[in-house]
């Protein structure tokens, strides 16, 4: 069964842009470093970070590239409240496949962060177990508050058809 | 007194990073959660979890990334900055998991100002790898 329908095809090229609607903060970083239980004390420690070179403490580099944060909805059914694309794949499951992460400088509590994804392409595999996958890649472009691009993500979903599983 | 951060001039091909193990417990895949704003029912509904052909709650894959991450960084010391971190999944992680990041230097290069450093990362789940990773940090020059 074809996954890539002339209605998807169509929406490759869209963009979303999600504004800053805060500052980072020093809670985010400290609660997303206890969350990983990573003591390092550039996430934590002003005086460590400024001895280390930093104006400040710093970011974990991947909070940032964090999807729902950046969002401003209720949950869906499902709980989720980032950003998706709402492709129609019926009775599929979303799987990740892979993030290419790049980080432009550290990031700072004072940063105050936006987001614009871009749906890049989409192309049709068979999968090794039998049926087809539809892979999706997407770019999201981090930017702090002068326009500047601070992280770009890189990232690959697969749609896998339910019934193949 | 802050750690030291690695020296280019010390660093050799082949370097094996210190190996790093993190469980993700229910709790850990709450507190994840929790604090990316992430409240996916995958991460903590186990019938929901079931109900998509899952055998357990699921590790955020984004997670796979914030501990190569973490094992890079703590390896390189406080001045070194990652610049790429590109990761392909391997196999899901569920509750009750303990991830294993392993690595080693595969490369180093003089750029402007320092040296950027290359990482082969990889994550184990058990016997199965989950997550293969291209890491590149810079050093400051010494």
């Amino acid at each position: 069964m074809a996954l890539l329908t002339d209605e998807l095809k169509a929406m490759v090229g869209r963009e979303v842009h999600y504004p800053a609607r805060e500052e980072l903060g020093q809670a985010s970083i400290r609660y997303f470093a206890l969350a990983m239980g990573d003591a390092n004390p550039l996430y934590v420690d002003d005086a460590y970070a400024r001895a280390a070179g930093y104006p400040s403490i710093i970011a974990p580099p991947t909070l940032i590239c964090e999807t729902c944060q950046y969002a401003h909805r209720p949950a869906d059914e499902d709980g989720y409240i980032g950003h998706e694309w709402h492709l129609p794949v019926p009775n599929s499951r979303m799987i990740r496949a892979g993030n290419e992460y790049e980080f432009m400088r550290p990031i700072l509590p004072s940063d105050r962060i936006s987001v614009t994804w871009k749906l890049d392409s989409m192309s049709e595999r068979n999968a090794s177990r039998g049926g087809t996958q539809l892979f999706v890649n997407a770019v999201a472009t981090y930017r702090d508050a002068a326009g500047a691009s601070v992280a770009i993500n890189r990232e690959t979903i697969v749609y896998q058809p339910l019934g193949a599983a | 007194m802050i750690a030291p951060t690695r020296v280019a001039a010390t660093i050799v091909i082949g370097e094996a990073l210190p190996v790093l193990d993190k469980r993700f417990t229910q709790v850990d895949l709450v507190a994840y959660g929790a604090a990316t704003w992430d409240w996916h029912r995958l991460h903590y509904d186990l019938e929901y979890a079931r109900s998509k052909n899952l055998p357990g709650t699921l590790v955020d894959g984004q997670a796979f990334g914030a501990v190569l991450a973490r094992a890079a960084q703590d390896w390189a010391g406080p001045r070194a900055f990652i610049t790429k971190l590109s990761f392909k999944m391997k196999s899901m992680a569920f509750a009750g998991d303990t991830l294993r990041a392993v690595g080693e230097v595969t490369a180093i290069r003089a750029v402007e100002g320092g040296h950027v450093v290359v990482l082969a990362q990889r994550l184990m789940n058990g016997e199965r790898v989950a997550c293969d990773c291209v890491t590149e940090l810079r050093l400051p020059a010494a």
